[in-house]
């Protein structure tokens, strides 16, 4: 019989690759960068080959997709650099820029809701119910709000007409909706959607994710993403430690950044004191080839005395979120975030 | 990487203002912070801002000091407060340095309970940064430095000698001036002048070979800023401090009256904003941040009581800047002259007398 399988969405810019396009400057950077050149997110391309890795011994078999907003003249480059990070993956899916340029759709160049969702959509058809997915995504653009709105829609939480709804507010173009459409009819709903994680590339306010999607799981780092995906055994011990031997060794991280990142998951109820201390315990068992001890030894210590936390919230009513609302607050909040970013570095 | 305990239930604004500062400076990304307070109301204000949760530990301290209490009594009816648990982290090593904009006695007598004097002091002293007319050091400061400004009321004349090596270390490490010059304050330039202990400690610094001692200034020279490190002792510092805040409180109420009472007034202070602007901006208290307790094993910064976030970003990356330039081993080192000063000062004396 074969195996389950689990599908990881990756964006690339932000989320795996670190790039700036806050500026003319850097756009151009990107454009002339070679894929050697390219720098990623610290701890992403090692999170990645970690998942893909525990294929070997899981019951499920990963399927990786990247759905970028980066234009379709860099297929070679960013193949090359996955390539190079020894990533493997199923689709690499780029925005056709060159084409909305020329056929003047200059909307479709800067939005993102009509270019993902029914790209999700279409390629959802690929896959069964109880086949589950990991999306991953960042604070820079409205991925947070697209996954939620795939999710919801996936689980039938919204109807058609939501995303309709959505749709009009973004001005997407007919043929943009025709596509989601016929996506939409290949499709076995399903709650497939397992969990969100937005790396908060801009160190954006989590709370401001909060309101979007319960399964979103807003990260300052790929070591946070580690432990929540080990603790919901979607990643080895070895693997999470890879991560972080990756952060530590080539990325500048340390034993107490790595105790903080965990600290702050702890405050923000995304791990529980007792899910952490079985991943520690894991950790401990492990035999990485470099001295994790230190770190176990500060997670023990954060385990011991823990922070005094709140009771979680009672779960939310089931009813389905304002969509179109939330899309015009996601773009307040993320156009403050980008000011904010701009005004610190003036200062 | 430095690591500086925060008290985050000190001050005027705190929490809000504390957490917004530290959640300022970790997007920095050069120092670590352990915010000590309330859990609580750290973690729901800290998730308010924009902030690197990589360099932000948050650790639980039930209790606060109020701004107004009686230090000792506060300190013993609340053991578990923010500023003696983020002292004994410090003591402990978890960190570096301690940040606090509140209750100044109860920071200093918590500081005094978890940490140990340096070699060779007797009381701590806490000094003050003032704006003044001259600048200072190779980087231009427009701050100078005044101590005792009130951790010890009478001092003796090596109390004074200790006040002059801990200022000379504070400004060459954390002004970045390599000669600081150090002045005694005094009721006339002349040696022989002033109280004995002031002539006395006159005679002591006039021995120590590695500081840069200008002599004795008077009140006048204060604002100017004759000198970068003025010494004095907690009770006279501290009567100049808080007349140099009046005067500038009474300038602000002035001019506010003035720019009400007549339009052409009016129309002058107006003509004067940038001009005006730029001066309290040379001079703001936000920018230095806080005030050094010198003396102890460890470094306190004491920020304003009202400090606004700005302020204490400031204060947290003053006692950083202060531990990577090593300011304890170097008072340690400095402090280690004393019994040759003393013994050089008593032979010359002798010398004098025969």
């Amino acid at each position: 019989m074969r195996a389950k399988r689990h599908i990881f969405r990756w964006d690339l810019d932000k989320t795996y690759l670190a790039t700036d396009f806050d500026s003319l400057g850097s756009l151009v950077k990107i454009a002339f960068e070679k894929a050697d050149q390219k720098v990623n997110v610290p701890g992403a391309a090692s999170l990645l080959r970690q998942l893909t890795r525990a294929t070997e011994d899981a019951e499920w078999e990963a399927h990786v997709h990247f759905i970028s907003g980066s234009p379709q003249q860099m297929a070679g480059v960013l193949a090359e650099k996955l390539k190079l990070d020894g990533i493997t993956y199923h689709s690499l899916n780029l925005k056709p820029n060159l084409r909305n340029l020329t056929r003047g759709r200059f909307r479709a160049i800067k939005e993102q809701v009509g270019y993902k969702l029914p790209l999700l959509l279409k390629g959802r058809a690929d896959y069964g119910p109880g086949e589950m997915e990991t999306l991953f995504g960042d604070d820079a653009e409205s991925d947070g709000f697209i996954y939620a709105l795939y999710a919801d829609l996936m689980a039938q939480r919204i109807d058609w007409d939501t995303v309709l709804g959505v749709f009009e507010a973004c001005r997407v173009y007919p043929d943009t909706l025709e596509m989601a459409k016929a996506a939409r009819d290949h499709l076995q709903f399903d709650d497939c959607v397992e969990q969100i994680f937005i790396n908060l590339d801009r160190r954006s306010n989590p709370n401001r994710f909060a309101g979007i999607h319960e399964r979103i799981v807003p990260i300052y780092n790929y070591w946070q993403a580690a432990l929540v995906m080990e603790a919901r055994g979607r990643l080895s011990a070895g693997g999470a430690l890879a991560v972080a031997e990756t952060m530590i060794s080539s990325f500048g991280s340390s034993v107490a950044r790595l105790r903080n990142s965990a600290e702050d998951l702890l405050r923000r109820r995304q791990l529980s004191v007792e899910g952490l201390a079985l991943v520690n315990e894991a950790l401990a068992n492990a035999e990485p080839e470099w001295n994790h001890r230190p770190l176990v030894k500060a997670l023990s210590r954060l385990i011991s005395r823990p922070p005094p936390v709140d009771a979680p919230p009672p779960p939310a009513a089931d009813e389905p979120r304002d969509y179109v609302a939330l899309f015009h607050q996601e773009k307040a909040a993320r156009k403050q975030a980008k000011e904010e970013v701009i005004k610190a570095r003036r200062a | 990487m430095i690591t500086i305990a925060v008290d985050g239930m000190g001050g005027d604004h705190a929490p809000q203002a504390i957490v917004e500062g530290v959640a300022l400076l970790s997007l920095e990304g050069a120092v670590q912070i352990l915010l000590v307070g309330d859990h609580r109301q750290l973690s729901t204000e800290l998730a308010r801002h924009r902030h690197e949760a990589e360099l932000i530990s948050i650790r639980h301290a039930p209790q606060i000091i109020p701004m107004d209490a009686k230090p000792a009594q506060a300190l013993d009816a609340l053991p578990k407060n923010s500023v003696s648990i983020a002292a004994r982290l410090v003591a402990e090593g978890e960190a570096d340095a301690l940040v606090t904009a509140g209750n100044t006695g109860a920071a200093i007598l918590a500081a005094s309970r978890e940490w140990k004097r340096l070699p060779g002091i007797r009381r701590a002293a806490l000094a003050a940064v003032y704006p003044t007319k001259l600048r200072h050091g190779p980087k231009e400061d427009p701050f100078a430095l005044l101590l005792d400004v009130g951790a010890t009321v009478s001092a003796s004349a090596e109390d004074l000698l200790r006040f002059a090596l801990l200022g000379d270390a504070y400004a060459r490490i954390v002004s970045s001036n390599p000669s600081p010059k150090i002045a005694l304050l005094s009721n006339g330039t002349e040696a022989n002048k002033g109280s004995p202990e002031i002539r006395q400690a006159h005679a002591l610094l006039r021995h120590c070979k590695d500081i840069n001692f200008i002599g004795n200034v008077e009140g006048l020279d204060i604002p100017i800023g004759t000198a970068d490190v003025i010494v004095t002792d907690g009770f006279v510092g501290n009567v100049v401090l808080k007349m140099l805040e009046g005067i500038s409180d009474v300038v602000q109420e002035l001019a506010s009256y003035a720019f009400h009472r007549h339009l052409t007034w009016r129309i002058g202070l107006t003509l004067l904003k940038q001009a005006l602007n730029r001066l309290k901006d040379l001079t703001d208290w936000e920018a230095y941040g806080g005030a050094p307790v010198l003396g102890f094993d460890h470094l306190l910064i004491k920020a304003h009581g009202r400090s606004n976030p700005m302020a204490i970003r400031n204060a947290i990356k003053v006692a950083a800047k202060a531990v990577r330039g090593d300011i304890i081993g170097y008072t340690a080192q400095a402090l280690a002259q004393l019994p040759e000063v003393v013994e050089s000062a008593a032979s010359d004396a002798e010398e004098d007398e025969a």
